[in-house]
Order: C-alpha cells, then structure tokens, then sequence
C-alpha cells in the first residue's frame, strides 16, 4: 500500500509540475471566460447600424411599413442604438436592374462609396410566398438572419391580415405561436431546470467524459511508455509489484484528471455565479448573460456522474498502460491503441443516440455494457430517471467489467512492460494474461 | 544469523525456444564480495533477476538470506543495480532517489535524510536540485548507484556496474563496494571483465551458456588451475618469441595480450627451460614471472574461446 501510494504521488506531483498541466488549467477557464465576455464586448463595439437598402416592387405601402419597422429595430442593451439604416428604393417593374445596381455596391469599402451591407427585395410575390429575398455580406451570421426574420414576420404577417380583410389585432391573438414549456420533474419533484437547460448539461458532461477518458488515458500511456522505454521499468520492478506500479500510475493520472476537472467546474461555477458583476466588469448589461445559464448540479447526479467517471477512467486509463507496456517506442503506442481509442468514441457516439430516447432499450442495453456504460449512464441520468435497480445492476456490471480490464491490464503490463523488442501477438498476448 | 545470502537450487528459465539458465546452482555466502561471470549472453542478467523475483524460475527455488523463499517482499532487504540504467529524465536528483528509497519501503522522511546522505558522502551534494536530463552520463550513473544502495540493503546485487564509467568514477563506486563488504553486507555483482572481478571478489561463478562451468573461493579455483603459469613480457622479435610459444612440448597454451602474454606451461616442460628458449631467442625479456593462472586465462580455458563469443540472444535474455 505504501508503495502504490509512493508511485502514485510522483505521478502525480510530476504531472502537476508540468508545464503542459498548467497552462491547460488555466487556459480552459480563461477561454470560457472570454467565450462568454468576448460576444458580449463585440456587440457593443458593433454601434454602427447595418446599412440596408430594401428595394420596394411591392404594391401598396408595405414597402414604407417594413422600411419603418426595420428603422425603429433597436440593439439590445442599454445604449439601445438603431440596428439598421435603412434605404428605401422605390422598384416598381424594375425590380432586378434595381437590385443588380446596389449589389454593385454591397460590401465595398471604399473612400467616397457609401457600400450597403444588405440588400432586402420586396415584390408582392415574394411578400405573399413569405420568401424574402436578402443579398448581404452578413449572410452567414445566423443571428443576423434570425433578427431581421423576427422584425419582418411580425410586419408581413399584419400586412397580410390587413389585405385579407382581418382585424389585425384578432388576427395577431389568433396566430401567435405555441411554444412547450418544459420542465423537468425527477422523482415526484419539480427541478426548475428547463428542457433545454438539462440537454445542455446531458452534452457537457458526456463532452468532459469524452475528453478527459482521451486525454488522461493517453497521459497513462505516455507515462507507462516513459517508464519503459528510460528502462526504469526493471529498477522499479526488483521493488514494487507491477501490478501495484500500474495502479499506482493509473492513480496517479486520475488525480491530476479530477483536480483539472475541479479546477474547471470551480470556475464555471464561479462564472455562472458571478455572471452579473463580470458582466459589469466588461461594462454589458446583466441580462445580456442570462442567455448563458448554466443548469444547477443536483448531488444525486454529480454522485453518478463521479462514480462512472472513476469506473471509466479506471477501465480507459488500464487498457492504455497495457497497450503502452506492450510497445517499445510513442510511435508504436499511438498505433496500437487504436482499438482503446475507438471504444471511447463509440461511447461517446453512443450517447448522441441516446438524446432522444434516453429510457429506450437501446440506452438501457448501452448502460450495461462496461465499455459504454461510464458515458451512457450519467448522460441518461441527467435526462431522465432511471430506476434504482437498474442503476445499481449498471455499476455492479460496470464494475466487473473494470475489475476484468484492470486485471487482464494487470497481467499483460507484468510481462510487457520488461520485454523489448518485438511486439506481441494477439496470440502470445493470450499467453501473458495466462501465465 | 544466516549463512548463505544466496542459494539458487537448480534454476531454469527458458524463453521462446531457447533456454538462457539451465539447472544452475550456486551459493552466495553472507558478506563478501562474490562475482558472477560469463561472457555476454551467459545468463547473468536472466539469473540476476529470478533472484530478484523479476523473473520466476522454470524449475528449481531460489532462497534468501539463509532459506527464506525469494520475493518482492524481500526488497528492502536488496540493493539492485541494473544493466540497463534507467531513470526518470525530467525529475530532479534527490526527489529521484526518494522516490526510489520510498519504493523500497523506506519512510519519506527517511528516504530523504538517506538521500542527503548519499549525495554529500559521494561529493555531489549540491546536483540534488538538477534534472537527471541535465547531467552528464557518468553522473547519473552515479546516481543510480546511489539509488541502488540507498536503503542500506544488506545484499547488494549489481549488473555490470562498472561498464561506461570513467576510472575516478569507477574508483569510488568500487570504494563503496569494498566497504559495504567489510561492513558485513554481501555483494554480488556481474561482469564479463575478468581484471575487474579479479582484484575485488573473495569468490567468483563462472557461467557459460546458462550453465555453471566453476564456482567458489578465488584462491581455491587459482590453485586448482595450478602454478605452472608464466606472465610474459617482452620488446624484441615478436615473431620469434611466437615461435618458441608455439613450441607444444613446451608450453600448452598462450594467452597473447599483445603488449603481455601469459603462458601455461606444457607437461612435463619446466619453467627454466622456457626461460632458456626465450632467452636463446633473444627477444629482449622485460618480465618473466611464474604465476597463479589468471582469472583470464581460467575463464578461457574452462569457457573456450568460442564461448566468449556467444550466440547473440541478449536481446532474448532481457525478455
């Protein structure tokens, strides 16, 4: 026990100590934090409005109505400045030669050219067949799209009532969208998470199981690779078992993995927490950021989501050090761990399928397999209850499973890891786990 | 007390197709100096480590410190040193070797006053915060070293410790070694350079193909070997002198260094006479020396000469 404990605190001080360790801690948490200030800060340095010209072929005065919405669109957040300047260019029959001239000037930046940034075509057709034409350098910007969509659905769509004779006000009442609102309810009691919010974090989780299982099992290989090929392997083995020197290793890794990952959680934490004084900070409105909620952890899922982490990284991180015992140089290693490597995707893989029907016998077949189950689990846990029998079946088979990997692992690593030259057959690999 | 550190009882290992120890037997009083030697291939390393529990034997037991079955569990009690050095590049010198006194089993606290020992009594005191990768070859096997003894052992197992090491470093290392022995602790080490085992080993086991060809007291298997051993030295007529060494009827054997040679003399052939032949030839003798057989010349003999050359299966003898 001792010696698992000394092997284990040299991987993990070593690892620690590492310049790569430190800058991806503080890199991840310097990264969200901009990712959620930067749109912020970039949407207010964006005060000048969007130079839009509409070209008006369209009977009646539906043109001037659209011209008017579009010119009253205001930013969000406090400076409330106009999102649009607006051009209307009156087309009747000459629609196209109109439209041709202004793209002409759409997206030029020149001295003494004023250039449009968009060009939106109006034509009774296009008014009616609630297909609006628009030529713009933003076009890629879906939340460009998704703003001037809003302001001209609400105007086309009393425009049209009008025409058709309709009160626009009953009109408008009759029409408004349906929207469900979700809410989760987990065992007989109300969360306040929405839908949305426990998709969120159902995508999350199995992103950070995906990543860490990669990124940490791979470490495990690096390590056991360095330990193998600098030869200290032998001087450590007249000492320590290898079977304690891999579990050590193992142990040690995982440390380092769950300190990351507390680091990080911490400061999503943090951010979330804080959200409106950082918001201040940057000097945003608050309700800027409310788009950026983050759902509440319940414990009973941040349990599940720690034992499966542990479970598979136990399982993950033994399969690479018997895949790296096995091997004489990196190169070889990055070959060969293939087969571990496409188990983690298709655990990952797994859990996409499982979105939509997180109960449905495919997920809870997944749940019992040891190679799925650590990303299959806590993503359908987080999504929908799952039955205390059935919970517990996963873990004990899970569980088995790790014990079978770790020893199988166990006993390839024994012989391996003091072997060098050729790489094993899958035939001679047989003949190491039995010995 | 015990008696024998080590006893091995017929072991054998085989690897795929082929055997690297073949019922060997040997044992290791307590305290002393005992070589194991062999030309490259023999099987030291392999019986190296089935001592050490790294390796399991085939057939046969191996026992410690006078009857206790070998095993891991028995290492705090082992000092190894092996062929292959290893250590971690990027971890600074004295963490380094805490670590690997904690591994022994030592307590942190005293692998590290252990360590600080160490590095002070080997002159190195102030290389304990630099990197492994940082120093120079000789250093870090010096380090190794210290790695090996660190926790005292009272059997001290050392493959090849003096390959690749400059003489001063050599110099101290074999210091240490002597000293240990006269403390009452046991060393065995392995080597395939016969001068070395020579000056320092009260006994000695000579392996050749995984098997024992000669073990014990230094002296006894000298003796055995017999006195009629002549050590030659001479500055003139190479090619004459060649001539009356190849003469059978007087000497059965020469061992040519080069610059030296030592001569066994053929039966019934007597020491004057040779010296008569020799100086008969005038090849200008600078030594003339009736000696006990070398070990050299003991382990060519009992080896041959195309054991010294081994079938090249040290990669097979690592597995």
């Amino acid at each position: 026990m001792h010696k698992i404990w000394a092997v284990m605190r040299r991987e993990f001080l070593e690892k620690v100590r590492t310049r790569a360790f430190i800058i991806g801690t503080v890199l991840f948490p310097v990264l969200m934090i901009g990712l959620t200030v930067l749109p912020i800060l970039l949407d207010r340095r964006e005060t000048e409005p969007k130079r839009v010209a509409i070209v008006d072929g369209a009977s009646g005065d539906v043109g001037m109505k659209v011209t008017e919405a579009l010119a009253a669109a205001r930013r969000e957040g406090d400076n409330g400045a106009a999102r649009y300047s607006v051009v209307r260019v009156p087309a009747r029959d000459r629609v196209e030669s109109v439209r041709d001239s202004l793209v002409a000037i759409t997206g030029v930046q020149q001295e003494g050219v004023e250039g449009l940034d968009g060009i939106l075509v109006l034509t009774d057709e296009s008014v009616d067949g609630g297909r609006i034409p628009y030529l713009g350098v933003n076009v890629g910007s879906m939340a460009d799209m998704r703003k001037l969509e809003t302001e001209l659905q609400t105007t086309l769509r009393q425009e049209r009532l009008r025409r058709a004779g309709i009160d626009v006000f009953i009109g408008m009442k009759a029409s408004r969208e349906v929207d469900v609102v979700a809410q989760k309810v987990t065992s007989g009691k109300l969360t306040g998470e929405s839908g949305a919010s426990s998709f969120m974090l159902a995508y999350i989780m199995g992103l950070v199981l995906y990543m860490t299982m990669l990124l940490y099992g791979v470490q495990v290989m690096n390590s056991v690779m360095e330990e193998k090929t600098n030869r200290i392997a032998e001087v450590l083995s007249s000492s320590v078992k290898p079977f304690e020197m891999m579990l050590g290793k193992v142990l040690g890794v995982g440390g380092v993995g769950l300190l990351q990952l507390s680091i990080w959680g911490g400061t999503a934490m943090l951010v979330t927490t804080y959200r409106a004084p950082l918001a201040r900070l940057f000097g945003a409105s608050p309700d800027a950021l409310t788009a950026m909620k983050l759902p509440s952890v319940r414990p009973d899922l941040l349990a599940v989501f720690l034992i499966y982490f542990v479970l598979g990284f136990l399982l993950y991180a033994a399969a690479y050090a018997a895949v790296a015992a096995m091997c004489n140089s990196q190169q070889e290693a990055q070959q060969a761990n293939t087969p571990v490597t496409l188990c983690i995707v298709a655990g990952f893989m797994a859990m996409f399928s499982l979105l939509n029907e997180p109960s449905g016998s495919l997920a809870r077949t997944l749940s019992l397999i040891p190679v799925t189950a650590p990303f299959v689990v806590p993503v359908r846990y987080s999504l929908a209850p799952i039955p205390i029998p059935e919970l517990l079946l996963s873990m004990a088979v899970t569980l088995a499973g790790v014990l079978f990997v770790v020893w199988v692992a166990g006993r390839i690593y024994r012989v391996g890891i003091l072997m060098y030259g050729k790489r094993p057959k899958i035939s001679e690999l047989w003949r190491w786990v039995r010995s | 007390m015990y008696q024998n550190a080590i006893e091995l009882h017929g072991i054998s290992k085989r690897f795929a197709g082929h055997t690297a120890v073949r019922s060997l037997s040997l044992t290791v009083p307590r305290g002393g100096i005992y070589g194991l030697l062999g030309p490259n291939g023999a099987g030291k390393s392999t019986t190296i480590r089935m001592i050490l529990s790294i390796l399991l034997p085939d057939d046969g037991t191996v026992t410690l410190f006078g009857g206790e079955p070998a095993s891991r569990d028995l290492s705090e009690r082992i000092g190894y040193l092996p062929e292959e050095r290893g250590l971690y590049p990027r971890m600074k010198v004295a963490e380094q070797l805490t670590f690997l006194g904690e591994a022994k089993g030592l307590p942190r606290k005293r692998a590290r006053e252990l360590t600080a020992q160490w590095l002070a009594r080997l002159g190195i005191a102030d290389w304990g915060g630099k990197k492994v990768q940082d120093l120079s070859k000789g250093m870090q096997q010096k380090v190794q070293f210290i790695g090996a003894l660190l926790h005292e052992p009272e059997l001290v197992i050392l493959d090849e410790p003096f390959s690749g090491l400059d003489p001063v470093n050599s110099q101290v290392m074999r210091d240490v070694v002597v000293e240990i022995a006269r403390g009452g602790g046991t060393v065995l080490f392995s080597t395939h350079i016969m001068e070395q085992a020579e000056k320092m080993c009260d006994r000695v086991a000579i392996i050749a193909r995984g098997e024992k060809v000669v073990d014990g007291r230094l002296a006894d298997i000298k003796s055995e070997a017999g006195g009629r051993h002549v050590a030659l030295a001479f500055h003139r007529h190479q090619d004459v002198a060649a001539r009356v060494l190849g003469d059978r009827s007087l000497v059965a054997r020469v061992d040519d260094y080069g610059a030296s040679a030592e001569a066994e003399l053929a039966e019934g052939a007597t020491s004057d006479q040779l010296l008569q032949a020799l100086v008969g030839a005038d090849v200008g003798i600078s030594r003339f020396e009736v000696v006990e057989a070398s070990l050299q010349s003991i382990f060519i003999a009992k080896v041959g000469t195309d054991a010294a050359s081994a079938p090249a299966r040290e990669d097979m003898a690592h597995a």
